[in-house]
């Protein structure tokens, strides 16, 4: 999943306007960001569910560190506190939220190959409900939330220029329709599995 | 790939875009100082 978490994001903005957009698009990607340079380095990995073909949620990801449950509460809390300070308690304990949020979703659509403590240190049961194994299924959830928070961030983005008494609404327009925009293609090259 | 897209059109192009709403009132945001 990539596309449904910044949907998430999006939705959480519209509720919580004096936070930048880019601190939430960051935070829900927080946990994959810190994946990739741990994935070079040969730390993480992936490889293909076997008996998949490559493809849309046909991976299992060894992401051991960055999305083991205490590992993602941790970086999660690490992200609030140094992100979130300048906005004040509020902001940093929602985007910890939302950081700890990407741990969730990914819960959902990932098979079992996320561990509970980094490097999966006790060797206990690895944890994913498996959304993934009905990529179709997957897919239709991962475009509602992108529908669903870019809809609620055109909204709220637009009426907050209402309220300020702005005479064009078109930023708010672009706004919206950009994240509803940027969601589909993500989702669509994603699914389509049309980059590396 | 679709990774690196997904954060240049969401953190960076989307932030910037977002930067253009009034989302706090230059009334409110005088309060706040």
């Amino acid at each position: 999943m990539i596309a449904g978490h910044f949907g998430l994001a999006a939705a959480v903005k519209a509720r919580e306007p004096r936070l930048p957009l880019w601190t939430l698009m960051l935070a829900t990607a927080w946990l994959d960001i810190l994946f990739v340079p741990l994935l070079l380095a040969g730390r993480e990995s992936i490889e293909n569910a076997p008996g998949f073909a490559p493809g849309y949620g046909s991976l299992l990801i060894h992401a051991d560190y960055t999305h083991s449950l205490l590992g993602a509460v941790l970086l999660s809390i690490l992200l609030g506190v140094v992100l979130g300070w300048r906005w004040g308690r509020r902001a940093a304990l929602l985007i910890m939220a939302v950081a700890f949020s990407h741990w969730v979703l990914d819960l959902v659509v990932h098979r079992a190959d996320m561990p509970i403590l980094p490097g999966n240190a006790a060797h206990w049961p690895e944890l994913g409900f498996g959304l993934w194994r009905i990529p179709a299924l997957s897919a239709v959830a991962e475009l509602a939330l992108i529908v669903a928070g870019s809809t609620a961030y055109w909204r709220a983005a637009r009426d907050a220029a209402i309220r300020a008494g702005r005479s064009s609404l078109m930023p708010a327009h672009v706004s919206g329709a950009f994240v509803l925009l940027a969601g589909l293609l993500v989702l669509f090259l994603d699914f389509e599995h049309l980059l590396p | 790939m679709t990774f690196i897209l997904a954060l240049i059109l969401f953190v960076l192009v989307a932030g910037v875009l977002d930067a253009r709403i009034p989302w706090v009132s230059d009334g409110k945001r005088e309060q706040e100082r």
